[in-house]
Order: C-alpha cells, then sequence, then structure tokens
C-alpha cells in the first residue's frame, strides 16, 4: 500500500513540477474561468436577476463556469503525455493504477487550486450571498472530486483518440449532466440554507463521484494499455 | 547470479488500420547474446521492439519471455525490461537527475542519490548540470535514455538505433557499454540500420521491407 503511494506520488510530483514550469493546464484553466465569470458578471452582474431566482441562477453559472475551465485544462494531463511521446516510457515504467492514480491527484489538487481563486472571486463580482457556508463548501469539495475523476478517465480515454478535442466535449457531457445537475441542487440548496436538500444532492454526488471511481479503476488499466 | 530471459516471438504480424506492417516475423533472443534486427526504412524494426517490450499489442502471433522458472507473466516484464528508442522521450522540462530519480521512484526502487549519479556519470553526462532536458542535444538525450534504460538493472535491453545522434567516440562508447550489457548476461536486443551496429550480434532477424 505505501509502495503503491509513493509511486502515485511521483507521478503527482512530476506533473505538478512539469506544470509549474510550463503552467500550460492552469493556464488553459485561469483563462477560461476568468474569461467566462468576466463575462457573466459584466453581463449579468450582482442586481441583474431578480431576487427570487438569484440562489438556482447563481449556482448554475457557477458550475457552467467551473465546468468550461475544467473542459479546457484538465484533459492536457494525459494528451501532453502522447503528444510529447513520454507516454510509452511511462507505460513501460508504471503500473497502470499508480498512473491512473496520480493523474486523478493532479487534476483534483489543479481544479481545486482554481475554485480557490475563482468562487470568491465569483461570490464578491455577483454579490452571492450563502445562508449555509459549512455546506456550500462541502458541495464545491464534493463538486471538485467528481468533476476530477470524471474528466481523468475521459482525458485518458480521449488521449488516445485521434480527434481529441471534439471526443473530450463528447464523452464527457452525458458522464457529467446528471453530475452538474446535482452539484447545481446542491449550491442552491446551500445558498438557501436548506440543508436536508444539500444532504440529498450530496448523496447523490458522492454516489455518481463513487461509482466513476471505482469504474475507472477498472477501466483504466484496459483504455492505457490498448 | 542474474537470471537470464529468453524472449521467443513466433508469427508476429501487425496491421495499423488497412496497413499490414508485417507478417509472420518470428525470431529469439537469448541471454548474454544480442539479437540485431536489421531491414529498410519503414520496415517495422520499431514496431517490433516496441510489441517484444509490450508496449503494442501485435494483430498476430506472440511473445513469451522465459527465465529459469518458465514463463514470466506479462505483468512483470516492465521489471525485467530497459528500453531506449526515439518512441520513448524523457520529460524536457525536467532536469537530467530529475528525470533519473522520476524513473527510479515510479518504479517503486530506493532512491539514492550516489546511484543516480553514477547511473549518469556512466553515460558521460554531468548530474549537476542545472539545464532541463529540453536543452539538451539529441546526443546527450540519447546517453540519458540509455541512463534510464539500465536504471533498474534490467534483464532485458531493448534498443532502437541506440548510435543515432551520437559522435564517433559516443558510438564507441555505446559498442562497447552494449558489449559490456550481453557480457554480463542480459538479452540484448538491437533494432538498427547502422553497419556497425549489425556487427555487434551474430544473431540477425531481418525483416522484409
Amino acid at each position: 500500500m505505501w509502495r503503491f503511494l509513493g509511486e502515485t506520488m511521483a507521478v503527482f510530483a512530476k506533473d505538478m513540477r512539469c506544470e509549474f514550469r510550463t503552467r500550460v493546464a492552469f493556464n488553459s484553466l485561469a483563462l477560461f474561468a476568468v474569461t467566462t465569470l468576466a463575462a457573466v458578471s459584466y453581463t449579468i452582474g450582482p442586481y441583474g436577476i431578480a431576487e427570487a431566482d438569484r440562489p438556482y441562477l447563481l449556482g448554475a453559472l457557477l458550475w457552467i463556469v467551473v465546468f468550461f475551465a475544467a473542459m479546457a485544462g484538465l484533459d492536457r494531463s494525459f494528451v501532453k503525455e502522447e503528444e510529447t511521446h513520454t507516454a510509452p516510457l511511462l507505460r513501460l515504467a508504471a503500473r497502470p493504477l499508480v498512473v491512473w492514480g496520480g493523474k486523478l491527484l493532479f487534476n483534483t489538487v489543479t481544479l481545486a487550486l482554481l475554485m480557490a481563486i475563482l468562487v470568491p472571486l465569483y461570490v464578491v463580482l455577483m454579490g452571492l450571498s450563502v445562508r449555509t457556508p459549512g455546506w456550500f463548501i462541502l458541495v464545491l469539495a464534493a463538486g471538485c472530486l467528481a468533476l476530477a475523476v470524471t474528466t481523468t478517465i475521459v482525458a485518458a480515454i480521449v488521449a488516445r483518440a485521434m480527434s481529441r478535442g471534439a471526443l473530450f466535449a463528447v464523452l464527457s457531457v452525458p458522464l457529467l449532466l446528471p453530475l452538474l445537475v446535482f452539484l447545481i441542487q446542491g449550491t442552491r440548496a446551500a445558498i438557501e440554507g436548506r440543508v436536508p436538500d444539500v444532504l440529498a444532492a450530496l448523496r447523490a454526488v458522492v454516489s455518481l463521484g463513487g461509482v466513476m471511481t471505482v469504474a475507472s479503476a477498472f477501466l483504466f488499466p484496459v483504455v492505457w494499455h490498448d | 547470479m542474474r537470471r537470464g530471459v529468453t524472449i521467443r516471438f513466433e508469427g508476429i504480424g501487425k496491421r495499423f488500420g488497412r496497413r499490414v506492417v508485417m507478417r509472420g516475423i518470428a525470431g529469439q533472443a537469448r541471454p548474454g547474446s544480442i539479437l540485431v534486427l536489421t531491414g529498410p526504412n519503414g520496415s517495422g524494426k520499431s514496431t517490433l521492439l516496441q510489441i517484444l517490450a509490450g508496449l503494442i499489442r501485435p494483430t498476430r502471433g506472440e511473445v513469451r519471455y522465459l527465465d529459469g522458472d518458465g514463463e514470466v507473466p506479462r505483468e512483470e516484464w516492465r521489471h525485467r525490461i530497459g528500453m531506449a528508442a526515439p518512441a520513448l522521450a524523457l520529460y524536457e522540462e525536467l532536469t537530467a537527475m530529475e528525470n533519473l530519480e522520476f524513473c527510479a521512484r515510479v518504479r517503486g526502487l530506493e532512491v539514492d542519490g550516489d546511484r543516480l549519479r553514477n547511473g549518469l556519470v556512466a553515460v558521460g553526462l554531468d548530474p549537476d548540470r542545472p539545464t532541463v532536458v529540453g536543452g539538451f542535444s539529441t546526443g546527450m538525450q540519447q546517453r540519458l535514455k540509455l541512463a534510464q534504460a539500465v536504471l533498474h538493472d534490467p534483464d532485458v535491453l531493448l534498443l532502437d538505433e541506440p548510435g543515432a545522434n551520437l559522435d564517433p567516440d559516443g558510438q564507441d562508447w555505446l559498442a562497447e557499454f552494449v558489449r559490456g550489457m550481453a557480457e554480463e548476461g542480459r538479452t540484448v536486443v538491437v533494432a538498427t540500420n547502422d553497419r556497425d551496429e549489425m556487427t555487434w550480434g551474430t544473431d540477425r532477424v531481418a525483416l522484409p521491407g
């Protein structure tokens, strides 16, 4: 177990080191997130929505911004390995689950860093007031993990395909759509302070994330080697 | 004493879509010897080497790794194989030491700074060089690939055009290095078009064009 964790951390540390030296994935994520956020806050702003519609629309817009950013940058973790021909070295040296674990950790940390910058900005620019901040953060954390799990396995599949950009979006949509629906419901409930509804949405998000994690762990070795 | 590995491959065929790259290729690489794969450009030498490494599945035929205990399970191949090839690139954003350190960690080896440094010195690279690999010449990258290939003391060494990009002194050093690897009981397979490299081994598989 410790050996597996050590090898996984090696992949994660390598990805972080390479990312800090090139900033390709983080710049793509940040560019999309900031551009979308700026467009939304400029056109809608804090007062462009009626008070009654605010929790639902602001919750939905927040996840749309995060979703677009995730689509823009998280596939890079695998695509870059294929494009720079480092994937065969990784295939030869590392166990498949170690690669998957390291990439998942990298995508989770990247998305978490992005959300740590993006969400406070969104709250300020859109004048969002949250009644239960603790539950709000929990929904964001669960969403971050579930999004990272889903985009990681989709990125692995896409990296092996030829028309990468389009395929990433096409494969992600059916997998991410139910997740986004529950995340938006949970975020809205947290904004309005309806804890039982937050719990129901969280259960759904954790279940979907759990199913995706188990499915990914089984699917990844096949995707990685074939 | 090193447990040698014999690689046996029979009836190997590979097609990419409609294009048939090779058909019915067979051969054997023995411990302590150098098997040379030759053939014109596009004959599939590099593809065959990747099939032998388990990186590509053949469309037909099979590859078996045999040691004293019988057949080596496929999941153990990665511990037994070292490979240097143009298809196996290194991380250009990392230094030579960082590349080797990553390869050691991801293979679950104990990271010993002196061992990594000695590995680089053995292939003629300066371990203290702060330049990332993207700034290396192709010859230096080739030397680093060789250091990476032997880092985990593999039983099998698969080399694709190993002398390409090396200067004449480097090619002399390489010939000695590869012969030394075979003399230590390793199974060495070299895919090459270079006339000098073809003389390294007595076993040969010629791929038709």
